[in-house]
Formats: structure tokens, C-alpha cells, sequence
């Protein structure tokens, strides 16, 4: 156990000194933080035209936060996933690169312990992001509209506790796959013989997978990537964004919430046993 | 041979392969506690092989090893009295000096030195806030040598630790080896091409050849057991061959290509084989005495075992 804390510590000390994890921590917030004020934007132009036009101003107003607020969600948590994975591969192969690792191992801790210090390290980093993009995306939708139900036509199609109760279930699925993303981006790190190449291979990989999905069929169903919020998007959270602004009265399949719920836990396992057995054998 | 609670290190029939290739057959080797040992070995000899070995870094194929009394895998529960200073300096390049040396501090249980004492010691406190990767090569190691100091160890193991250093830097590190051993009694264990800095500073050596330990012994019983040797020029070195063979004291192993004969003092010391020449009127031109030293020893043990 001291072994552990004392490479949690020199972990969350690295962090503290280096580019890499103010990037996880803040790059998330900050561009769910620009979509906001472009949409802000991209909306005063709408109305302004429709004023011009002679277009309902009222349809334009009711637009609420919700909607872009989820959106913004989105978006961070779709970069805090890559993130995570460049980052998670590059940290033991890039320690084990410049040797770092090997005082670690030599002095106080056991290579178990190394790694699991990092992806704790990276889960801990991966909830203070979460935490500040949920804050700054709230506080700017909050700035720029206003949070209410959605309403047509003076009648509440969805009342403001179901938005908040469908958005913290998509946020939840969106947020059940990144342990398992952190595990194979540690992997890929011990397996990789290098950096550059662990980070090319687990953000090519990534990619791929969000790319591939969308042609597996129900066999995409058993992959962690297919419940994460990405660039080809098929998370709940995207279904939750047409749900806040009325577009669809789309509920969470239930066999889709319980393969979202379990999928990502078995993958978890597997790649943070391969990780373990591995990190045994490898020359550091 | 056995483990010894008296020795810092000892290794037991240590095999590692690399696929095919065996590159460490057998080896035996013993660091006793206070000793400063060299390894020395031609390229791909197995040196960092064998340290990466005994530091837990890699796994072997077959023997025992036993670093202050435990296993390479254990050397963690050690915390700190285990360092190691490798060929390319092993520190994080992002970080700065004192980042780097405050997280030797916390790797090691009950740290006897301070960041700004070690910095002090290599001479690096001007640089204690700049980050490892503004550093010379030089500064790099010295970094290196101040984080592997920090805990205040009971061994430290070296690979290659004179690589980027200047003059200077050399005389600082040999001076500052010597001076933790006398004072500290810490044990050494240097790995190094640069056999000259291993003769100034080791109490033993081992050459390492073909994957086994060649010889191990102190130093002072290693150049003992290495002959002296004269370079002689003459006009005449047809001649000088002549008396020295009919002589039978010395023994001549080869010339220079600038025509000086070399010669095994055997029996003789340098003012006898003077003596001789100056009887059997051979008129001398040059004559240099070469002392018995560790590279000239390297050279004919690694040329008596072969390849």
C-alpha cells in the first residue's frame, strides 16, 4: 500500500508540473465553453434574420438551455474520452521511454503498483474534468438562456424534473465506458515500445472503433466505445439532446441500457488483467 | 558460492537469453559491503544486461540474485537504499531539477538529504528551477547522480556514469564515489568503458566476457598479475631480438608500426634490462616503460579468452 500512495503521489505531483493532464482537465471545459458562445452566436443571427423576415420571435426565444447545454456536454465529454486515451497511453510507455519509471520500481513501489497508481491517477484527473465541464458548461448555458420545460403551443410536453432526470441518466451511460477507455489506453501503454507509438495506436484504434461501429451491427452493442459520447455519436446523450428540445419523445431502449450499464465492466476487467500480467514480464 | 549477509550484491548462475542468443551464461559475481567493483566488458558483453538483472528491470532465464539481501522484484521494500544511475539519465525531462530531486526525497523512507544538499554536492544548485530537459548531457547526469543520492543508499549501481561528462565533471564524480565510500561506507557497483576512471576509483574489478565473469578480483591482485612492459627502439631490432631471446628474462609480444619493439618484462625490472642492452652493446634510441594497467590487462584477458 505505501508503494501505491507513493506513486499516486509522484503521479498527481508529475501532473501537477506537466502540459498533459491541464489539458484533460481544462480542454474539455473549454471547448464545450466556445460551442456554448458560438451557438449563443449562431442563435443571435437566427433571430436578428427572423426579424428581418418578419419571423415569429417568440419560436426563436423558446429555444432553451437545456438543449445546448447537453450539447455542450457532449462535446466535452467526446474530447475528455480521447484525451484520457492519448494521455493514458502515452504516460507509462513515455515513463518507461525516459527511464523514469525504472527509479520507481528500483525504490519504492512494485510494477503493480505503478500501474494502478496511473489509472487511478487518471480516474481521479478524469472526475475533476467531468466536474468542471459540467460546471462551466451550466454557468454559460445559465448566462446565455434560460433552463424551463419544453413547451409547444402553451402546453408542457416535457416537464423540467424528466429533462434533468433523462440528462443525468445520459450523463451516467456517457460516463460508465471511460474506465474501460483509461484500462486499454493503459494497456496499449505497456504493450507499445514507445510512446508514439502507443499513443498512434490507441487513438487510431479509438477512432476506428467509433468509425467501424456504425457498420457491426448488434455487434457493437458488446463494445465499450459504442455507449461513449464520440465523433459518430450513438450515446444516449445524443438521444437526450433531441429529447430536451422536443424533437423526439425517444426513451432509452431498456436492453440497451442494460448492455450500456454491464458491457464496459468485463472489458474493464480484461484489458487491466492483460495490463497487469504484462507489466510483470516487460523489460523496463 | 554462497549468499553472504557480508556481501552488498551477489549473483548465482545468472542465464539470460535474448531469443536465441544467450547473452549471459552462468555468470557468477560477489560486491562485497564497503567495496567499490567495477564490471567491464567489450560492447555487448551482457554489462547493462546484467545490471538491468539484478535491478529487478528484466527477467533472466535461470540463477539467483541477491541485492542487500533481497530478490531484484523485492528491491522496492527496500525504499531507497537500492539506487541506480543508468547510461542515459532516467529522469522525467518535463520536470525541473527540484521537482525531480523532492520526488527522490518521497520515494525514499526517512531521506537523509535535502533537494538544495545533494544539488550542492554535484554542483547543480544554479540549476535546481531549470527543467531536466534545458540541461547539458553533463548537468543531465549529474541530476542523475544527485536524485540516486538523495536517500542516502547503501548501494548504488552505475552504468556507464562518466558518459557526458567533462574533465572536470569526471574528477567531481570520481572524488565525490570515493569520498561516499570512505565516509559513508556506501558500496558501489560501476559499469564503464572508461577503464582509466575504473583504475582511479574501484577497489575491484570484473571483466565480463562471453556472458561470464572472465575474472573478479581486487584490483591491486589483478595489476599484480600483469606483467610490465618496455618499448624499445634500436637501429638494429633484429639484433635486440637476438639478445633478449638468448637473455630468456623477457619475453617479446609484437612491434609498433613506428618500430619500437614491445617487450614483457618477466623476470627483469627496467634498470636491469638497461643493463643488459648496455653490455651487449645495443645502442638504444627510445626507451619507455609501460606500467601493468587495467586496460592492458582488459586487453589480454578478453584476447587470451577469445570471442
Amino acid at each position: 500500500m505505501t508503494g501505491f500512495l507513493a506513486a499516486l503521489r509522484l503521479e498527481l505531483h508529475t501532473g501537477w508540473h506537466t502540459l498533459g493532464s491541464k489539458l484533460i482537465l481544462f480542454l474539455p471545459a473549454l471547448l464545450a465553453g466556445l460551442q456554448l458562445l458560438g451557438n449563443s452566436v449562431i442563435n443571435a443571427g437566427n433571430q436578428a434574420r427572423d426579424g428581418f423576415l418578419g419571423g415569429s420571435f417568440e419560436a426563436s426565444l423558446s429555444e432553451h438551455a437545456y438543449g445546448f447545454f447537453v450539447d455542450a456536454l457532449s462535446t466535452g465529454l467526446t474530447f475528455l474520452a480521447l484525451l484520457l486515451v492519448a494521455l493514458g497511453a502515452y504516460s507509462f510507455s513515455h515513463d518507461r521511454d525516459t527511464g523514469a519509471v525504472r527509479h520507481l520500481v528500483i525504490r519504492v513501489s512494485s510494477r503493480p503498483a505503478v500501474l494502478l497508481a496511473k489509472l487511478i491517477y487518471f480516474h481521479l484527473l478524469a472526475l475533476l474534468a467531468l466536474i468542471l465541464l459540467l460546471l462551466v458548461s451550466y454557468l454559460i448555458s445559465a448566462w446565455l438562456w434560460e433552463f424551463g420545460p419544453v413547451v409547444e403551443d402553451g402546453f408542457e410536453l416535457i416537464g423540467e424534473q424528466e429533462i434533468r432526470q433523462e440528462i443525468a441518466l445520459g450523463l451516467r451511460l456517457a460516463i460508465i465506458p471511460l474506465p474501460a477507455a483509461i484500462a486499454f489506453a493503459v494497456l496499449i501503454s505497456v504493450v507499445a515500445s514507445s510512446a508514439t507509438q502507443a499513443v498512434t495506436m490507441a487513438v487510431g484504434v479509438t477512432l476506428a472503433l467509433d468509425l467501424f461501429k456504425t457498420v457491426m451491427g448488434d455487434y457493437a452493442d458488446f463494445l465499450y466505445a459504442r455507449f461513449q459520447p464520440s465523433l459518430v455519436d450513438q450515446s444516449y446523450l445524443a438521444d437526450v439532446s433531441r429529447l430536451v428540445r422536443g424533437y423526439s419523445d425517444v426513451l432509452v431502449d431498456e436492453r440497451i441500457l442494460q448492455l450500456n450499464s454491464w458491457t464496459p465492466w468485463p472489458a474493464l476487467l480484461i484489458f487491466l488483467t492483460l495490463a497487469l500480467l504484462i507489466v510483470a514480464r516487460r523489460k523496463l | 558460492m554462497m549468499h553472504s549477509a557480508t556481501n552488498a550484491l551477489s549473483i548465482l548462475g545468472l542465464s539470460k537469453n535474448y531469443g536465441q542468443f544467450q547473452v549471459l551464461k552462468d555468470l557468477e559475481l560477489t560486491v562485497a559491503t564497503g567495496a567499490i567493483h567495477g564490471l567491464v566488458g567489450l560492447n555487448g558483453s551482457g554489462k547493462t544486461t546484467t545490471l538491468e538483472c539484478l535491478l529487478g528491470l528484466q527477467t533472466f532465464a535461470s540463477g539467483e540474485i541477491q541485492v542487500l539481501g533481497q530478490t531484484p522484484d523485492r528491491l522496492h521494500s527496500l525504499q531507497g537504499k537500492v539506487a541506480a544511475i543508468f547510461d542515459a539519465p532516467s529522469l522525467h525531462p518535463d520536470l525541473t531539477v527540484h521537482a525531480c530531486l523532492q520526488q527522490a526525497q518521497w520515494m525514499c523512507a526517512g531521506a537523509v538529504h535535502s533537494p538544495e544538499e545533494v544539488a550542492a554536492w554535484l554542483g547543480i544548485s544554479r540549476y535546481l528551477k531549470f527543467k531536466i530537459r534545458q540541461l547539458s548531457l553533463g548537468n543531465r547526469r549529474r541530476a542523475a547522480i544527485a536524485h540516486a543520492l538523495i536517500g542516502g543508499p547503501r548501494l548504488i549501481i552505475l552504468d556507464e556514469p562518466f558518459n557526458g561528462l567533462d574533465a572536470g565533471g569526471v574528477d567531481d564524480v570520481l572524488q565525490l564515489i570515493a569520498d561516499l565510500n570512505r565516509d559513508q561506507g556506501i558500496s558501489f557497483l560501476l559499469s564503464s568503458h572508461q577503464l582509466p576512471y575504473l583504475e582511479q576509483v574501484c577497489t575491484h574489478i570484473a571483466v565480463l566476457h562471453a556472458g561470464r565473469i572472465a575474472r573478479s578480483d581486487a584490483i591491486e591482485t589483478l595489476l599484480s598479475s600483469s606483467e610490465a612492459q618496455a618499448l624499445i627502439r634500436t637501429p638494429d631490432n633484429r639484433a635486440l631480438e637476438k639478445v633478449l631471446a638468448q637473455d630468456g628474462r623477457t619475453e617479446v609480444v609484437g612491434s609498433s608500426t613506428e618500430g619500437l619493439i614491445r617487450v614483457n618484462l618477466k623476470e627483469l625490472d627496467s634498470a636491469e634490462l638497461n643493463r643488459l642492452l648496455v653490455r651487449e652493446q645495443i645502442a638504444v634510441q627510445e626507451l619507455i616503460l609501460e606500467r601493468a594497467t587495467l586496460d592492458r590487462m582488459f586487453r589480454e584477458l578478453t584476447r587470451e579468452a577469445g570471442p
